[in-house]
């Protein structure tokens, strides 16, 4: 039964691969806006978003409340490590051929210090019993965000010189200021010289890499792991009694979902059509926000209710953005000032998401998944 | 294995829960754990599996010290437990709340359930087997696939002792196993013990309150009161101890320390 298994994941990993490469090289000519490109690859990164947040808050129902932190971590190591990739290959025009070089280093790297970055918050507050991991998780956020923000450092040297500089803590810090500063503050990270962080990552890297993290987490859930998590949301001491290690499978789930971040972090910085900067303000509270509805709406815990949700709350802001910039609103607004809609969208999220714990409070799907095997031994 | 407390001692802020226990369980015995309400019994068995910390003393399974070792580890050293006021998980099914028992003994971890490796599949396989026996041991097949909360209370009570069985433990805690149940299942439950006993080779440790099973079915009796000893003997010797007396009915006794 196991080898026949084998066999098919190689077909359709085989087939998930050439679907996503002769849309990479033809998408262009299917869909010539490019807006709508961008969307299309967007919606596929908020996928990976809420998926990967859907571990740790779905699964594992612990509430972390700052996954923005840990997209944003991705994001600016992918875009340092892209960029500097970049420079190294001739800062010729990105192409496929080269993003097989420069998409998995740079994707590599951003997950590393997401997961690092996890492991490092997860490790203290989530031994606690409690909230302390959505306090420390929202700080986390907050702070990454205005940390690069609003770095400057007097001296006009580049990090290098610094970091070659370092004689003690005093040195080391300025070294690590003059790299925070280096990412550009509040004006975003663009590259060295501000040429623009090199987009290589095409709907081939992209949906490749999206559907390759929601088979994993379809297979943290159907397995022992996952439902060792659940056992362990419903209740933490008789978990531990049976020998489920709350300390040790909440940690390794919390970072699982901060690699997870981090991937679609760095997915978003390099992504075909997008922005070639990355920008601090995309990591605020309203992004983990958004993330949470995604997770919530979709049903805590359902890896496809995520994935719908991503899809929703994704194309719901776009839409959004796009009735504000219509010609309709914009005269309506010369009658009615405080008609902003991308304002008005946290009030349309809050009445969901209220008529959701009414109506249906464990979300749409609940913890059920579409195209769910009827197999009772597994799933519940 | 032989379980050991030695001086134990628990205090909460200034409350003195559990003071200066000391007690062994013989390899293969049946131990009653017997005082009245707030005698600090079950507090002793969340101190033996590491819920929480104690203060000083020392606790050992087979020689082999317990102290700073956390639930999940006392659970692999080879005791399991139950729970006064039964923790299911509610949400999984009958099976998979045996299923979660299981995790300590898999070969393969995390990294084979994401590659769905064959020895994943060999694990699942071989637990859910595992997991249906114990199932028929409780005769609790027919509810495999329903969720846990569905059972009766009996049915809880026994799906709580399976899960734990499903541990392979050496020493098994039971805490308060007959509440709430009545005089014929009272019966059921001290033959179900004793043969738990002999068909796993298992030391039962049985904090109860039903008289009916402690006098029944233990073979060796410790009582506390105010977290302290009273009493410690065979069934008969407890029976007509003035101190256990008094603390049951509230007389006032001195000296009762045994």
């Amino acid at each position: 039964m196991a080898g026949r298994t084998w066999i098919r994941t190689i077909v359709l990993a085989l087939l998930v691969a050439a679907v996503s490469l002769a849309l990479d090289m033809k998408l262009a000519d299917i869909l010539t806006d490019g807006s709508l490109r961008q969307l299309l690859m967007l919606t596929a990164c908020n996928v990976l978003v809420a998926v990967s947040l859907n571990v740790i808050n779905g699964m594992a129902g612990q509430f972390s409340i700052g996954h923005a932190g840990f997209i944003g971590l991705g994001a600016y190591t992918a875009a340092v490590v892209a960029s500097q990739l970049h420079v190294k290959l001739g800062s010729h025009a990105p192409t496929l051929a080269a993003s097989f070089i420069v998409v998995p280093i740079a994707l590599l790297a951003a997950a590393v210090v997401a997961g690092a970055f996890g492991f490092l918050l997860g490790l203290p507050s989530l031994r606690l019993k409690g909230d302390y991991l959505a306090i420390v998780t929202l700080g986390f956020a907050e702070i990454f965000r205005l940390l690069i923000a609003t770095a400057t450092v007097g001296v006009q040297d580049t990090p290098a010189q610094a970091w070659s500089a370092v004689r003690g803590p005093g040195t080391f810090f300025h070294a690590l200021g003059v790299s925070i500063t280096a990412l550009g503050g509040q004006n975003g990270y663009a590259g060295p010289g501000d040429q623009g962080v090199p987009l290589y990552a095409g709907p081939f890297w992209i949906l490749t890499i999206v559907t390759l993290m929601v088979v994993l987490a379809w297979r943290i859930k159907f397995s022992g792991w996952g439902r060792a998590l659940r056992a362990l949301r419903e209740d933490e001491i008789a978990s531990a009694a049976v020998g489920v290690d709350p300390t040790r499978y909440k940690v390794t789930s919390f970072v699982l979902a901060a690699v997870g971040a981090g991937v679609a972090g760095g997915l978003l910085a390099m992504m075909r059509d997008g922005t070639p900067s990355v920008q601090p303000d995309t990591f605020n509270f309203q992004a983990s926000f958004d993330a949470i509805t995604m997770v919530i709406l979709g049903g805590s815990g359902s890896v496809t209710g995520a994935m719908l949700g991503g899809v929703f709350v994704t194309l719901s802001i776009k839409a959004i953005e796009y009735g504000q910039g219509s010609s309709f609103v914009q005269d309506l607004r010369r009658h009615a000032e405080w008609l902003d809609l991308n304002a008005l969208r946290m009030i349309l999220y809050s009445a969901l998401l209220i008529a959701l714990m009414i109506l249906r409070p464990e979300g749409l799907l609940g913890e059920r998944e579409l195209f769910q095997k009827k197999r009772g031994a597994k799933a519940s | 294995m032989t379980l050991a407390l030695k001086n134990v001692r628990k205090s909460f802020g200034g409350l003195c829960a559990v003071s200066d226990v000391t007690f062994t369980v013989p390899e293969r015995s049946i131990f009653g754990l017997i005082g009245p309400n707030g005698a600090g019994k079950t507090t002793v068995f969340n101190l033996i599996t590491g819920v929480y910390p104690f203060d000083t003393g020392s606790i050992t399974l087979g020689g082999k010290s317990l102290a700073n070792l956390k639930s999940a580890a006392i659970a692999e050293a080879g005791i399991a437990r139950t729970f006064q006021n039964i923790r299911l998980f509610s949400q999984l099914t009958v099976l998979e709340n045996l299923l979660v028992a299981c995790e300590l003994q898999k070969r393969a971890h995390l990294l084979a359930a994401l590659l769905r490796s064959p020895s994943h599949y060999e694990d699942e396989s071989s637990m859910t087997k595992r997991a249906f026996e114990m199932l028929d041991v409780f005769s609790l097949r027919e509810l495999a696939h329903a969720p846990s909360t569905s059972l009766s209370y009996g049915n809880q009570r026994r799906l709580e002792i399976a899960r734990a069985m499903m541990l392979s433990p050496k020493v098994l805690l039971l805490d308060e196993p007959a509440a709430g149940m009545n005089y014929g299942e009272a019966e059921g439950l001290k033959t179900q013990v004793r043969w738990l006993r002999d068909t796993f080779n298992l030391t039962v440790v049985l904090v109860e309150h039903n008289m009916q099973v402690v006098m029944g079915v233990c073979e060796e009796i410790h009582v506390l009161d105010h977290g302290e000893t009273i009493a410690h003997g065979s069934p008969e010797a407890i029976r007509s101890h003035p101190a256990v007396i008094g603390a049951y009915l509230g007389e006032d006794t001195e000296g009762g320390a045994a």
